[in-house]
């Protein structure tokens, strides 16, 4: 199989470049992560300084999320051990030295977790559970073995469980934007819209520009029913729109809504009208993303005369 | 009146200038170093932390109030500032100013700063003084007036002496606050050997030895949080976003970034 910087013919300082770019970004792409890394580590690890401790942490946290065991081994007996350690034989040479490194560098919370999150990937979710609870004796702060212990939860399927300790832990660190997204995803999945509305409401507050919580708050809104909330929904679609132009889902989102509120039997006639005209907007531009998006292809002719029919079969009657 | 210029010894460059520079540049890294291995770590409690962050949310809800639905901000108001059991009313925490003498952690912090900055600067300054006394070490490019004199050319008694000629004394002063950018290039940002910015945080912290006071804290958020009202941003959103059309550029480009470069 052909090395990273063959295909892309790119050098060692590019790649290590690019993994701090998506440690910075935070970005979830874990096989081009351990792809990446993983060579950075085998051939260069001489050159990268003090760089690899890093690098070792974000390959083994992607390492895991590909079920790449031994590769996650591996990196996390190099973080213990400070030294570099030829892989001849990853799985079985290493498995004995991370006991005794770990009686040499017991004090790093942070490798601790890591040590954790390996048990949890083996499903060993008990002892995962003791390795968090030591960290937290030692340091009833440390934010990353709580949350950590709350997604043991959530491996569990325990979801009524995770939304309660993800309360309490909120309660202590009300300005975990991570948390409250998490907890708002929980709630999602319990149907609690109310409660997931109030999580987006917190994320909203603190990231007024991200058109995504708008979205994702209208979806709620939405779904959840009712006069006013389709008129809230209807403004954060809108809002989400405002914010980025090109939210295609934030446009159909508009759409819906207003579509939905004008078909409905209790408005008045002017809400009735208002909506309409929202709603006729909303095709209208939905229309023009879709002939710009077939813009030089033959069948732009058949894909226009479909959004329409999707449109109109969108629509809402009353019934 | 141009005064003669004064022509200076060059071996006074090169004895006591370059030296001075040095020795300067190495006491500030080895102060570095020092503070690095007497760091003491500074444990916060959870309770300061939780309420470190409230205080926060409580902010983000005033200024950033407006991009929620009225209902929501109202709730979160109530919880708040609510008269029988909003948080703000409700909550007490036990405050114990950390004066220096009764918090033995902060008396040694304190100790240990002063030892690392204030003594070696003073002690350098005493020796340069005493080696390098007696003669001019070099000129500064602006005119001072006489009042500078004593200050500046300690040890050299001559009255109609141009006060821009300064002893070593007032050099290696200079340098400790001119290498300050050097010691950023070398070690770093936030390094210990960064003198002014120490005495700076000195000064500002005795300004802010706030957050131990957090039930002042609270009452300042509550009574700022019964101030502010609830003006909707999304009142006229639909208007706004319609009075012209969306803007599709870029969206559907041909290019699209493939693989990992």
């Amino acid at each position: 199989m052909a090395s990273v910087s063959e295909m892309y013919d790119v050098g060692w300082e590019e790649m290590r470049d690019k993994l701090r770019k998506w440690r910075e970004d935070n970005c979830r792409n874990s096989e081009q992560i351990v792809d990446v890394g993983e060579e950075l580590i085998g051939e260069h690890s001489s050159k990268l300084g003090d760089d690899i401790w890093i690098i070792y942490e974000q390959v083994m946290i992607a390492a895991l999320d590909c079920s790449r065991d031994d590769l996650a081994l591996v990196s996390l007996a190099e973080t213990f051990q400070g030294r570099w350690f030829v892989l001849e034989n990853p799985r079985v040479s290493v498995e004995t030295c991370l006991q005794e490194l770990r009686k040499q560098f017991p004090d790093s919370h942070r490798v601790k977790r890591l040590s954790g999150m390996r048990l949890e990937a083996l499903e060993r979710y008990d002892e995962a559970n003791k390795h968090y609870d030591t960290i937290l004796q030692d340091d009833p702060t440390n934010t990353a073995a709580r949350k950590r212990k709350i997604s043991i939860l959530k491996a569990q399927g325990k979801s009524a469980e995770a939304i309660r300790e993800l309360n309490e832990y909120l309660e202590q660190f009300v300005g975990d934007q991570e948390a409250w997204h998490e907890l708002s995803e929980l709630y999602i999945n319990e149907h609690d819209y109310g409660k997931a509305a109030f999580c987006l409401e917190e994320l909203m507050m603190t990231n007024p520009h991200n058109h995504l919580y708008c979205e994702q708050y209208a979806e709620v809104k939405y779904t959840q029913g009712g006069l006013e909330n389709l008129e809230l929904s209807r403004k954060y679609f809108a809002q989400a729109l405002r914010l980025n132009n090109r939210n295609m889902r934030a446009l159909f989102g508009l759409y819906m809504s207003a579509s939905h509120i004008a078909a409905s039997p209790k408005v008045s006639a002017k809400v009735k009208k208002d909506n309409m005209k929202y709603a006729a907007w909303a095709a209208t531009q939905i229309n023009r993303a879709y002939k710009m998006a077939g813009r030089g292809t033959k069948e732009n002719k058949c894909s226009v005369k479909a959004v329409e029919e999707m449109l109109e079969s969108m629509q809402i009657n009353i019934s | 009146m141009a005064e003669p210029e004064l022509l200076l010894d060059s071996n006074i460059r090169l004895w006591v200038v370059l030296p001075i520079v040095f020795i300067t540049f190495l006491v500030g890294v080895i102060r570095h170093y020092v503070s690095i291995l007497l760091q003491s770590d500074k444990k916060l409690t959870l309770e300061q932390v939780s309420d470190s962050q409230v205080l926060i949310r409580s902010r983000i809800l005033r200024e950033n109030g407006k991009y929620i639905p009225k209902q929501s901000f109202l709730m979160r108001k109530f919880y708040f500032n609510n008269q029988e059991d909003g948080f703000f009313k409700k909550t007490k925490r036990k405050v114990v100013p950390p004066s220096p003498m009764t918090d033995p952690s902060m008396l040694t912090d304190m100790m240990k700063g002063n030892v690392t900055n204030v003594l070696p600067m003073i002690l350098i300054g005493g020796w340069i003084n005493w080696t390098f006394s007696g003669f001019v070490t070099t000129k500064v490019p602006f005119p001072l007036t006489l009042r500078f004199k004593p200050m500046l050319q300690q040890g050299i008694e001559l009255l109609s002496l141009d006060a821009s000629w300064v002893s070593s004394a007032s050099w290696y002063f200079l340098n400790v606050f001119g290498l300050r950018s050097m010691y950023s290039l070398i070690l770093g940002q936030d390094n210990g050997a960064d003198q002014s910015r120490i005495m700076q945080e000195q000064m500002s912290g005795a300004a802010m030895a706030m957050p131990a006071d957090t039930n002042k804290a609270f009452k300042a958020e509550w009574e700022a949080l019964e101030l502010t009202d609830h003006h909707w941003a999304l009142e006229s959103v639909e208007e706004d976003l319609m009075s012209r059309e969306l803007d599709f550029d870029g969206m559907f480009s041909k290019e699209l970034p493939s693989g990992i470069f």
